[in-house]
């Protein structure tokens, strides 16, 4: 949320110490406290000016390290100033973002030559934005029917002509804003009365680009109006900057459109959040229910309350894709069990909770409880709390976990959740949808483990059942997901897009697997995936990760198995896995060598571990009853 | 009120010291014609003003600025 803008001398103030800060930092060599400055101070004065002069420093700072991103920019006015945004935004995220904008007017030449500099730089994500009055000049003087069909027609061709076109030339995900008509219509208060008034026009242009759109992959349409309208009028409409820089879109909306740009950049690098853990008093609902009762809350259909039930529909939507809820809470668990199973306006119950810490524990030793219980980084959860002590325990102790400037007003809760951007997906997948009950289930495992005497005696009474198969086109959003968040069981690491596993689905020198897991409490669903490379007599395996769902039942074996199994029956001489240490992926580093591989060598941070499969054999784990189909 | 001054220091982020009358484009880093129009955006919401196209043109150095903002009524 924006914070309450205080009076502009004082900010003017705060800016200039930022800046000085900022340079004492610069010349003292402190590095990341200096690119962290630079953050802070576009967010202290989000203007253009501020932007490029944190754009610019960053050249001149060292780089800081981040997973690198490559951004491209394709317009038909001038965008370049949405660049120094993106970067805040990109850095503020923990990557390290380069940036390539097509020369003036050029999109199109540089679409469609191979060797134009859009290629050269090799985007991971291009932005497509064409103005409707660049695509159709006539929009502005009272067009008739036949140039507005005529347009339609032509702007649908142009826009998927274009995205057609730097498909089959690229990988990139492709990001095309909507059309949007600044101003009002010629018509008037007629326009929507009219078969030719604009705004149905560009309704319907919009749809039929996004009939387009959804049917290519990796491809997105943008909701330009949506995002402008969270600045206002007076900011998207700068016609002066249009008449003497060709520019489109004043401060506001570049901050704004840079932030919604992070949206597709994120889970495009793995880097969407898989969980949020919630405070009770005060954030779920109002007042302490330790002291007011159940019944005394603030909680129901009107305010004070509504509010809450308002903030936790949103809390509930966010489980629908795949988004895990938890709870921290300072409080006694006899005082908060009524509420959370029977209160009548709760919205998120018992069930929506995936892990449960209500006690009066420090509460950065549990939300690491949380973390190990779910078994997910610490990177990819988020932290809302009305206590902003507590927040900044958690900032202090936890810097991985996003934790959340929850405002003062309760009413801003909703808005304020919606406006993040780490809960995106490029896909939904059935994993996503049922990942919550997923996680109840392991409630259920890990009470069986408990009672079970031995580890052994538990994995047989799991009934744990694998499936393993060669990848199918239905498969590909899921396995694509993995392959761009899986970090800790994962031999290479090496990110693959939609459009690279298609093209190895198709190659008959490459083989995709999957991996499905099911055991008595339920499916835990696509959990693996390998991709294997035949190159001369030997398979080279590019690829091999399991989600940590399933990490610990030696599923892996009877998958790493299959693949051996498959290699022998092709007369594979020798089957090779690669591995690339990162910096989390040390639990599959003993994979190959457990599993009777040989180090072979050991260069430029890739080892190689081979396996004679006419020879050798992996040892099935005998809990694990398996089904395939397909060598 | 602010100076000039204030403004092209806070828009490029340069000291207040190192500017003079003659600061320009080719003395200022960042001063270029995004940097331009960044400037502008800054001296209409700082000094309350809309600034004519052809003035935008001729605001070649902080000097300049401040004679053509004077037309405007604005003390920069």
């Amino acid at each position: 949320m924006e914070e309450r803008v205080p009076h502009r001398s004082k900010r003017e103030a705060d800016t200039e110490a930022l800046r000085l800060v900022y340079r004492e930092l610069k010349e003292a060599g402190r590095t990341a406290e200096a690119h962290d400055a630079l953050n802070r101070l576009v967010e202290l004065q989000p203007t253009g000016g501020t932007a490029a002069f944190a754009h610019r420093e960053r050249g001149k700072l060292g780089e800081l390290g981040g997973r690198p991103v490559r951004i491209a920019i394709l317009s038909s006015y001038v965008l370049d100033p949405l660049v120094p945004f993106l970067d805040v935004e990109c850095r503020r995220a923990g990557l390290m973002p380069a940036f390539y904008v097509a020369p003036f007017n050029q999109y199109t030449q540089d679409v469609l030559n191979p060797a134009s500099g859009l290629y050269a730089f090799g985007p991971e994500v291009a932005f497509i934005a064409l103005d409707v009055e660049d695509l159709f000049p006539g929009i502005r003087l009272v067009p008739t029917g036949n140039e507005l069909s005529g347009s339609r027609a032509k702007v649908r061709a142009t826009i998927a002509g274009l995205v057609h076109e730097l498909r089959a030339r690229s990988n990139t995900l492709i990001v095309v804003y909507e059309l949007a008509f600044s101003g009002w219509s010629p018509h008037g208060i007629l326009d929507n009365r009219r078969g030719d008034g604009l705004s149905r026009w560009i309704e319907d242009v919009n749809r039929e680009v996004a009939e387009d759109l959804s049917a290519q992959a990796h491809t997105f349409l943008m909701p330009l109006r949506q995002v402008l309208a969270r600045v206002g009028g007076a900011q998207e409409q700068n016609r002066k900057l249009y008449y003497m820089a060709r520019m489109r879109h004043g401060d506001g909306a570049l901050r704004e459109l840079a932030r919604y740009s992070m949206r597709y950049v994120k889970p495009l690098k793995g880097l969407t959040r898989k969980c949020v853990v919630v405070d009770l008093d005060g954030t779920l609902w109002g007042g302490v229910v330790g002291e007011v009762g159940p019944e005394g809350i603030q909680l129901g259909p009107t305010a004070p309350g509504i509010e809450y039930v308002d903030f936790q529909e949103a809390l509930l939507n966010l489980t629908k894709r795949g988004i895990l809820l938890a709870i921290c809470s300072k409080n006694n668990p006899n005082d908060v069990w009524p509420v959370l199973r029977e209160h009548k306006h709760m919205v998120l119950r018992e069930e929506h909770f995936a892990a449960v810490r209500i006690n009066w524990h420090n509460k950065a030793e549990n939300v690491r409880e949380i973390a190990e219980e779910l078994n997910i980084a610490l990177d990819s959860l988020v932290f809302l709390d009305d206590n902003p002590v507590e927040r900044e325990l958690i900032r202090q102790m936890l810097p991985q976990v996003l934790t959340v400037e929850l405002p003062r007003d309760a009413s801003q809760y909703r808005a304020m959740l919606e406006s993040l951007t780490d809960f995106e997906l490029l896909a939904l997948t059935k994993e996503d949808e049922q990942r919550a009950s997923q996680y109840q289930a392991n409630r259920q495992r890990q009470a069986l483990e408990r009672a079970s005497g031995s580890l052994d005696a538990y994995l047989r009474s799991l009934e744990i059942r694998a499936e393993i198969a060669r990848a199918a086109a239905h498969h590909v959003p899921r396995v694509v997901q993995m392959l761009n968040k899986t970090n800790q069981f994962n031999t290479t690491t090496r990110r693959y897009q939609t459009p690279e596993i298609e093209r190895l689905l198709a190659s008959p020198d490459h083989r995709v697997y999957v991996l499905e897991v099911a055991d008595r409490f339920g499916e835990h669903g696509l959990v693996g995936s390998a991709i294997v490379c035949r190159e001369g007599g030997t398979w080279r395996i590019d690829n091999v990760l399991l989600s940590c769902r399933v990490m610990g039942l030696s599923v892996e074996t009877v998958f790493l198995k299959h693949i051996s199994e498959a290699a022998r029956l092709h007369d594979v001489a020798r089957l090779v896995g690669e591995f690339i240490p990162s910096a989390k992926n040390e639990p599959t580093a003993d994979f190959y060598r457990r599993h009777g591989f040989q180090l072979a060598s050991d260069a430029d941070g890739v080892q190689s571990w081979i396996f004679d499969p006419r020879r050798d054999r992996i040892e099935d784990p005998t809990w694990i009853s398996v089904k395939t189909s397909g060598e | 009120m602010p100076t000039v001054e204030d403004v092209v220091s806070s828009v490029f982020g340069v000291n207040r010291e190192s500017l003079n009358e003659g600061s320009s484009p080719e003395s200022v880093e960042g001063w270029d014609s995004m940097g331009h129009m960044n400037l502008v955006a800054a001296l209409e919401q700082r000094f309350n003003v809309s600034i004519d196209i052809d003035d935008v043109m001729q605001m070649a150095n902080v000097g300049e600025i401040r004679q053509i903002l004077a037309a405007y009524g604005v003390r920069g």
